[in-house]
C-alpha cells in the first residue's frame, strides 16, 4: 500500500502499519486532558451544541459541496461522540448498560479524512449561537490523530526540518540565507539604486525578523519590500542565523512540536539580546508568535507583525512615498489567523488606502473573510491542491472576480502560494497575488529615505 | 384526578424545581471552577474581556444576527423570548409563588400573555419543521432536537387551555394536570439534555478563549505521559 490510498493527503509509510490504533489514540486523549485546558470546552460543547447547522451556512466547503461530511457541527461531533463515550461518567455508564458507539480503526480513518478537509479558518465559530469553536475541535483532533502517525507527510517533513534537520522547514542552509541576503541586496541596489542591508546576527537590535522562511525562496520582492521599509524608518532589526524561519506547522497539527518551534523562536531573541519579535507576512508565524505569552511567560518578547510595523511608521510620516500612487486595482484578502479575532484587519487597509488609488474590498471581510482555502496548512499538501482550488478555494475565487482586482494582495506566505493556485485553476490568469510589501517597495521613495 | 393534581402541584413541582435549580447551579459551579483551573493553569493569563463580554452579549441579544438567516433567526428568538418571558411573568404563577412562598414581582398583562403563549407553540413547532425541512439540520439532528421543542410546547399549548376554557373540550382538572405535569418533566430535563445551555451560553465564550490558552508545558507533559520525550519525529 503507498502512502496515499489510505487517505486524500500522503502520510509516511510507517503510519500505515501503526497497530491497536483506537487504544493508542485514547491514551493520547487521556494524556491531552489531563495535562490540557481543552477539557472544559469539549465537556461544555457535548452538553450544549444544538445541532442547528448554522455553521454549515457560513462554511465555504459546506456552501460548495452540500455534503454532510462537510458541516462543521458533523466534523466535530467526531471528536465529541468520543469524548463522550470514554470521558464522561454518563457516557461510561451508558456504553456498560447499552452498549453503542466503540472506537474503531474506520471511525479513525474518517476523522483522519475529514480533519483535513477543514481547514480551520473558524469562520464558522462566528455564527455558532452556542459560541462552539469548531476550529478548535479540528485543532485538537489533528494532534490526536497525530499521536498515532496520521500527519500529513508534507507537514511532518517540515516540521522534521526545523526541529530535527537544517533547522527551517524549507531546508535553506546558513550559507545559502547569506547568499540571498546579498542576492537581494544587489538587486535593491540594481533596481533601485539604494544601499540596504539585511544585517544578520546584530545584537541587541530592537527587533528580530522572523517571515516565513521560504520568503526566502520565493518571495524576494516582499523580503526586499520589508528591508526598505527598515532602511528607510532606521529601524534596528536583524536576522538571527541561529533561526530564521518564523512558520510553524506545529500549530496545524501537533501542540508538542508547536510548544517547541515556539520556544526556539525565544531563544533566538535571547541569543541576540534582541527586545522584539518583528514577523514577516505570514498569518500563522504571526498567530504561532502570539503563544509566546503562552509558554515564556510575561517575559516574553512583544510580538510585531511587519504591517503593524509599517502602518505606525507611515503614520508617523517615517514612510516617504512617491507621488505615484499604485493606479491598478487592488484588493485585500484577510488572512484567517491575524483577521478572525480582528487582531490585525486595519493596518493593511490603512497603509493600501495611502497607496494605493483604485482600492476595493472583498465581501465579506476583516473577521468575517473567506479563507483562501489551504488554512491549517493544507496548502502545503501539493497533492489535495484539486481539493484546495476546487470546492474549498470555488468561494474565493468568485470573491475575487468579483472586485476586479488586478492586485489581490495576501500578506501571508500560505495564503499566496494558495491562491496564485486559485486564480490558476479558476480562469483568473490576469490577477497577481502580491504581498503588502511588494507594493510598498514599489512606492517607497527610497531617494528620501534614511 | 384531584390528588393526581395535588402531587403534581405539590411533590413533584417542589422536586422537579430543585432539581432543575441545583443541576444548573452545578453546571454553573462546576464551569466556573474549571475556568479558574484553566486560568492558573494557563501560561498566557492575559484575557480579552472585553472582546469576549461584547460577543457574549450580542449573542444574548442577537438582534444583530437576524440577517444571516432571517427565518430561522426570527423563529428562534421569538420562541426563546416566549418560553422565558410566560412562565416567569404570568399573574397567575406570580400569584402562585406568592401563596406558597411569599414573594411577588410585576406580571405581564394577559393578554400580552396569551399572545406569547401562541408564538411560545407556534415557534416550536416551525422550529422542528425548519429542522426536518433543511438538508443540513436534518442531517445533524438527533432524537432530543425534535423532541425538546415539542416537549416545552405542551406546558404552554396546555396552559392557554387552562386559562381558556373556551377553548378546552377536554376535562379542566385533566388539562391543567398534564400543564403542571409536563412543565415538571421539562424542568427536570433542563439541566441533563441541551436545554442546559441555558445555564452554560453566558460563559461559553470565555470558556473557547480558554482553552486556547494553554498550560506553558502541556505539550512536554503529554510527550512524558506517552513515553514519547526525546522521540524522533
Amino acid at each position: 500500500m503507498d502512502g496515499k490510498s489510505k487517505y486524500s493527503y500522503y502520510v509516511e509509510q510507517g503510519a500505515l502499519q501503526v497497530s491497536d490504533r483506537p487504544r493508542k489514540f485514547l491514551e493520547a486523549f487521556a494524556a491531552v486532558l489531563e495535562h490540557s485546558n481543552y477539557g472544559l470546552p469539549l465537556e461544555v460543547y457535548t452538553r450544549i451544541s444544538a445541532k442547528c447547522s448554522r455553521c454549515a451556512a457560513a462554511c465555504q466547503l459546506y456552501q460548495s459541496t452540500q455534503e454532510d461530511r462537510d458541516i462543521p457541527c458533523h466534523r466535530s461531533e467526531l471528536l465529541l461522540r468520543i469524548f463522550r463515550r470514554y470521558f464522561t461518567r454518563s457516557g461510561i455508564l451508558r456504553a456498560r448498560l447499552a452498549g453503542g458507539f466503540t472506537l474503531s480503526d474506520e471511525y479513525l480513518d474518517e476523522m483522519a479524512e475529514s480533519f483535513y478537509r477543514c481547514t480551520a479558518c473558524r469562520r464558522c465559530k462566528l455564527t455558532c449561537p452556542m459560541g462552539i469553536d469548531h476550529g478548535l475541535i479540528t485543532h485538537l483532533a489533528r494532534w490526536l490523530l497525530a499521536e498515532i502517525d496520521v500527519i500529513p507527510k508534507a507537514l511532518l517533513v517540515a516540521v522534521r526540518e526545523q526541529l530535527q534537520g537544517v533547522g527551517n522547514t524549507s531546508a535553506i542552509p546558513v550559507a545559502a540565507l547569506k547568499d540571498t541576503c546579498e542576492f537581494l541586496e544587489e538587486e535593491l541596489q540594481d533596481l533601485y539604486h539604494v544601499n540596504i542591508k539585511y544585517p544578520l546576527d546584530v545584537e541587541g537590535a530592537e527587533y528580530v525578523f522572523l517571515p516565513a522562511v521560504s520568503d526566502y525562496l520565493l518571495e524576494a520582492e516582499t523580503l526586499m519590500g520589508n528591508a526598505a521599509v527598515m532602511h528607510v524608518t532606521g529601524g534596528s532589526w536583524t536576522i538571527g542565523t541561529g533561526n530564521y524561519d518564523g512558520i510553524n506547522y506545529g500549530l496545524f497539527y501537533s501542540d508538542r512540536m508547536m510548544e517547541r518551534i515556539v520556544r526556539n523562536v525565544a531563544q533566538e531573541v535571547r541569543r541576540l539580546k534582541g527586545r522584539k519579535v518583528l514577523v514577516g507576512e505570514c498569518g500563522h508565524a504571526t498567530r504561532s508568535a502570539w503563544f509566546l505569552p503562552t509558554f515564556c511567560g510575561a517575559e516574553a518578547p512583544p510580538v510585531v507583525n511587519c504591517m503593524q510595523y509599517a502602518w505606525s511608521q507611515l503614520e508617523a510620516g517615517r514612510i516617504p512615498l512617491k507621488e505615484q500612487k499604485i493606479i491598478e486595482r487592488v484588493t485585500y484578502h484577510d488572512p484567517c489567523n491575524i483577521a478572525r479575532a480582528g487582531r490585525i484587519t486595519e493596518e493593511p487597509r490603512e497603509i493600501l488606502r495611502a497607496i494605493c488609488s483604485d482600492y476595493v474590498e472583498m465581501t465579506p471581510n476583516r473577521t468575517a473573510n473567506y479563507c483562501c482555502g489551504g488554512g491549517g496548512g493544507t496548502v502545503s499538501i501539493d497533492e489535495i491542491r484539486a481539493f484546495r482550488t476546487g470546492p474549498m478555494g470555488k468561494r474565493k475565487a468568485d470573491q475575487i472576480r468579483a472586485t476586479g482586482a488586478r492586485y489581490v494582495v495576501a500578506p501571508c506566505a500560505n495564503c499566496k502560494k494558495q491562491l496564485r493556485e486559485v486564480c490558476e485553476d479558476n480562469g483568473l490568469e490576469d490577477v497577481q497575488v502580491i504581498g503588502l510589501h511588494d507594493l510598498l517597495l514599489k512606492v517607497i521613495d527610497l531617494e528620501k529615505g534614511a | 384526578m384531584e390528588q393526581w393534581l395535588e402531587w403534581a402541584r405539590g411533590p413533584a413541582f417542589i422536586f422537579s424545581f430543585i432539581f432543575m435549580i441545583l443541576g444548573l447551579a452545578r453546571h454553573l459551579v462546576l464551569t466556573v471552577w474549571e475556568v479558574a483551573v484553566a486560568w492558573r493553569r494557563a501560561g498566557d493569563k492575559t484575557i480579552p474581556w472585553r472582546q469576549i463580554a461584547v460577543v457574549t452579549l450580542k449573542w444574548m441579544f442577537p438582534a444583530g444576527r437576524i440577517g444571516q438567516q432571517p427565518l430561522f433567526s426570527l423563529t428562534s428568538i421569538a420562541f426563546h423570548a416566549a418560553i422565558l418571558i410566560v412562565p416567569l411573568f404570568l399573574a397567575g404563577h406570580i400569584a402562585l409563588w406568592f401563596r406558597g412562598a411569599g414573594v411577588s414581582w410585576p406580571a405581564i398583562p394577559n393578554g400580552l400573555a396569551d399572545v406569547l403563549t401562541i408564538v411560545a407553540v407556534v415557534t416550536a413547532v416551525a422550529l422542528v419543521l425548519q429542522r426536518v425541512a433543511a438538508r443540513s439540520t436534518r442531517a445533524l439532528s438527533r432524537f432530543q432536537d425534535y423532541a425538546l421543542p415539542l416537549a416545552i410546547a405542551v406546558p404552554f399549548a396546555s396552559g392557554f387551555m387552562v386559562m381558556h376554557p373556551a377553548f378546552n373540550p377536554f376535562s379542566f382538572d385533566a388539562v391543567l394536570f398534564v400543564h403542571v405535569m409536563s412543565a415538571n418533566i421539562v424542568m427536570v430535563l433542563i439541566p441533563v439534555t441541551k436545554l442546559a445551555h441555558m445555564a452554560l451560553v453566558p460563559g461559553v465564550q470565555l470558556i473557547s478563549e480558554m482553552a486556547w490558552h494553554w498550560p506553558p508545558d502541556a505539550g512536554s507533559k503529554v510527550a512524558v505521559a506517552l513515553g514519547k520525550e526525546g522521540a524522533r519525529i
